[in-house]
C-alpha cells in the first residue's frame, strides 16, 4: 500500500485548506471526496420501524430462549475425530440430505396474504409502493426492474384486508396504480389505488 | 377536589391516547397541525368513532407533503364520513355501540362512491355479518357501470345461497369476467346468478410466488 | 418535513422511559437513515443491514435506561449497531465479500448519467469491501457519517490515535484499489 502525502490527510481531516496543496495531491483529495459523495447519497435500505416496534411490543425473550437461539445460530466448530467416527458422521449427514427438506420462504400468519405489485415505468431509477400498510412510508417497499425492461415488480407479504396505496417513482412522483382496478379519492385532490389482500391460509 | 374513579380513568386514558397520537404523528405531519389534529381526534373519540382511519389520513397527507390546512380539512371530512356511516348503521338496526370495523367499512364504501341508499340496503340485508366484502363487490360492479340495484340483487342472491366474505368478491369478479368476454351487463349478471353458488374462486398464488415474497421491512431501497 | 422542529433526543428518551413506548418510533425515524446507510456499507448487503439495524434498535430500546447521556444518543446508537455489524461479519467466512443486491442499473437508452452513477458506485463499493472491517468502519464513521474523532471513539471504544491511523490507512487502500479498477 502506497502511503499518501501527510498534507492530503490533513486536508481531509479539515486541518489544511485543499487549495494550498500541489495539484497532484489536490486530485487525491478530490478523488476521495467523490468516493464519499457516492457512498453518502446512494439509495440504501428502507425503514425497519414497523419491525422494531412490533419486536418491542413483544416481551423480551427469557435467558433460556436466548440460549436456545444462540444454539441454533451457525457457529464455526472444529471437530477432531477418529476416521471410523468421521465415516459414520458422513453417512448420517448423507441420510439427512436425502430426507425431504423443509420448504423455504416466509412463514405467513393466519391473517396474512400475498400482494403482487407491477408497474411499467421505463427510465425510472426507483419505484416504491407506499400505502396504509406501511404508514405511507415512502421507502420501505421497493419494486425491482430485474430484466431492465422498465417493468417493475414486487411480491410482498401484507396483512389480509383492504389497503390504499400509490407508487412513488424516483422518490418524488406519486402515481396511482393503473392495474389496481379499484380507486378511491384520497381527500387531497387525487386518487389512491385500493387493494384487497386475501389471507393465504383459509 | 375528589374526582370519581371513572373520571380519573377517562383523564388518564385521554392523556395516554394524546401521547400515543403525538408519537404516531411527530416527524410525519407538520408540527403546527398536531394540536389541531389532536382536538379533532378527541372529538371523534368522544363520539365513539374509530380513530385509526383519521391517524392514517393525517400520516398520508404528511407523506404526500400536503399543507397543514389540507390535512386538517381531510381529517375533518373523514370524521363527517365516519359520522354518516355510524348513523346509517344505527338507522339500519345495528345495535349501539356499533363495531368500529363496520363503521370504517361503511365509510370506505361511501368513499368508493356507493350511494347511501345502496349502503343501507346491504346493511339491512346482512344484519349479523361483516359487510366489507359485500360493499367492495358492489362498488366493483358499480365502478364498471353495472346498474346498482341489479348488482345489489346479485350480491344478495349470493348471500342467500350461503356465500359470504371474500367469496362475494369472486361473484363480482365473475361478472366482470363475463363483461370482458363481450356479454352485456344484464347478460353478465344473469349468467353469474345462474351459476351461484358455484362461482370459481380466485386463484391462490403459486408456491414459487409465495416463496419469493418478501416482508416490507426486509426489502428496501432508500431515496 | 423539517425534523429539527421536533423534541430533543433527551426529551424523547425521557418519554420512552416513562412508559410511552410509541415515542421510540420518533427516534427510529430520526436515526435509521444513517444507521442503515452505515450498516449497508459495512456489510455489503441490504438485507443483512436491515437485520443488523433492527436488532440494534431493539437492543437500544431494551437498554435505553443505560444510555448515560441522552444528548449523545446518536453515538450510543451507532455503537450498538456497529457491534451488531461485527457480529454479522463474524458469522461469515473470511474473504466473503460478495455484494448481493447491487443497485439497479438504469435503462442505458434513457439515462446515461444514471448508468454512469450506478457503475461508479459499484466500483466504489467493491473497493470499500476490500478494506478490513476495522478500516471500513473507521472510514465510514469519519467520512460518510460525518463523526468527529471524539464521537468515533465513543462509538467504537477505540483510542483516537488508533482511529486516525485506521482512517489514514483506509484512505490509502481505497485510492490504491480505485487505481487498480480503473
Amino acid at each position: 500500500m502506497n502511503p499518501i502525502d501527510p498534507t492530503v490527510h490533513q486536508a481531509l481531516d479539515g486541518e489544511l485548506p485543499p487549495e494550498t496543496l500541489a495539484p497532484a495531491l489536490r486530485r487525491d483529495v478530490e478523488r476521495l471526496q467523490a468516493v464519499v459523495a457516492l457512498l453518502a447519497t446512494a439509495p440504501l435500505v428502507g425503514s425497519v420501524e414497523q419491525r422494531v416496534m412490533a419486536a418491542i411490543e413483544r416481551p423480551a425473550p427469557s435467558a433460556a430462549r436466548r440460549l436456545l437461539r444462540w444454539a441454533v445460530r451457525p457457529h464455526s466448530v472444529v471437530l477432531r475425530m477418529r476416521p471410523v467416527w468421521s465415516l459414520a458422521l458422513a453417512a448420517s449427514l448423507l441420510l439427512l440430505a436425502v430426507l425431504p427438506s423443509p420448504k423455504f420462504g416466509p412463514q405467513l400468519g393466519e391473517e396474512e396474504g400475498i400482494a403482487q405489485f407491477v408497474g411499467r415505468f421505463p427510465g425510472a431509477r426507483s419505484v416504491n409502493v407506499v400505502g396504509s400498510f406501511n404508514d405511507w412510508g415512502p421507502v420501505s417497499i421497493p419494486l425491482e426492474d430485474r430484466n431492465h425492461d422498465g417493468v417493475w415488480q414486487a411480491i410482498v407479504v401484507l396483512p389480509a384486508g383492504t389497503h390504499e396505496y400509490m407508487f412513488v417513482v424516483d422518490g418524488e412522483r406519486w402515481v396511482v396504480d393503473p392495474l389496481a382496478g379499484r380507486f378511491v379519492e384520497d381527500g387531497f385532490g387525487r386518487e389512491n389505488s385500493v387493494l384487497i389482500v386475501r389471507p393465504l391460509r383459509r | 377536589m375528589r374526582l370519581p374513579l371513572s373520571l380519573l380513568l377517562l383523564c388518564l386514558t385521554s392523556s395516554l391516547a394524546g401521547q400515543s397520537l403525538r408519537a404516531r404523528l411527530e416527524g410525519r405531519v407538520p408540527a403546527a397541525s398536531i394540536p389541531v389534529l389532536d382536538s379533532l381526534v378527541e372529538v371523534a373519540a368522544a363520539e365513539g368513532l374509530p380513530i385509526e382511519p383519521l391517524l392514517q389520513k393525517a400520516i398520508e397527507g404528511g407523506a404526500k407533503h400536503v399543507s397543514s390546512e389540507r390535512i386538517e380539512r381531510a381529517v375533518a371530512a373523514n370524521i363527517d364520513q365516519l359520522r354518516q356511516a355510524k348513523a346509517l348503521l344505527v338507522q339500519a338496526g345495528d345495535t349501539v355501540p356499533v363495531a368500529a370495523l363496520e363503521v370504517t367499512s361503511v365509510a370506505s364504501a361511501l368513499r368508493r362512491g356507493l350511494a347511501p341508499s345502496m349502503v343501507e340496503r346491504i346493511v339491512a340485508s346482512l344484519p349479523n355479518q361483516p359487510r366489507s366484502s359485500a360493499f367492495h363487490a358492489l362498488a366493483d360492479l358499480t365502478a364498471h357501470r353495472f346498474n346498482p340495484d341489479s348488482a345489489a340483487d346479485l350480491i344478495l342472491a349470493a348471500v342467500g345461497k350461503g356465500m359470504q366474505g371474500l367469496r362475494l368478491l369472486d361473484v363480482s369478479g365473475a361478472a366482470l369476467q363475463e363483461l370482458q368476454r363481450g356479454r352485456t351487463r344484464a347478460e353478465a349478471l344473469a349468467r353469474v346468478r345462474a351459476k351461484l353458488p358455484n362461482v370459481p374462486p380466485a386463484p391462490t398464488p403459486a408456491q414459487s410466488t409465495v416463496q419469493g415474497a418478501r416482508r416490507p421491512s426486509a426489502t428496501a431501497q432508500r431515496q | 418535513m423539517d425534523v429539527s422542529e421536533g423534541p430533543s433526543d433527551a426529551q424523547v428518551v425521557a418519554r420512552v422511559l416513562s412508559g410511552e413506548h410509541e415515542a421510540f418510533g420518533l427516534l427510529i425515524r430520526r436515526y435509521e437513515p444513517g444507521l442503515l446507510r452505515y450498516a449497508t456499507r459495512m456489510l455489503g448487503s441490504r438485507d443483512a443491514a436491515a437485520d443488523a439495524v433492527a436488532e440494534g434498535l431493539v437492543r437500544a430500546y431494551r437498554h435505553l435506561a443505560s444510555c448515560r447521556d441522552p444528548t449523545r444518543l446518536r453515538t450510543w446508537l451507532y455503537r450498538i449497531v456497529a457491534n451488531r455489524c461485527k457480529s454479522h461479519l463474524g458469522r461469515r467466512p473470511t474473504g466473503d465479500v460478495s455484494l448481493d443486491e447491487a443497485p439497479p442499473v438504469a435503462d442505458p437508452g434513457d439515462n446515461e448519467a444514471a448508468l454512469e452513477h450506478a457503475e461508479e458506485l459499484a466500483l466504489v463499493e467493491r473497493a470499500l469491501m476490500t478494506l478490513s472491517p476495522e478500516k471500513r468502519e473507521a472510514f465510514l464513521l469519519k467520512h460518510v457519517e460525518g463523526m468527529s474523532y471524539e464521537e468515533m471513539a465513543a462509538a467504537t471504544g477505540e483510542r483516537i490515535p488508533t482511529l486516525k491511523m485506521r482512517v489514514h490507512r483506509a484512505r490509502e487502500a481505497l485510492l490504491e484499489a480505485l487505481k487498480e479498477y480503473q
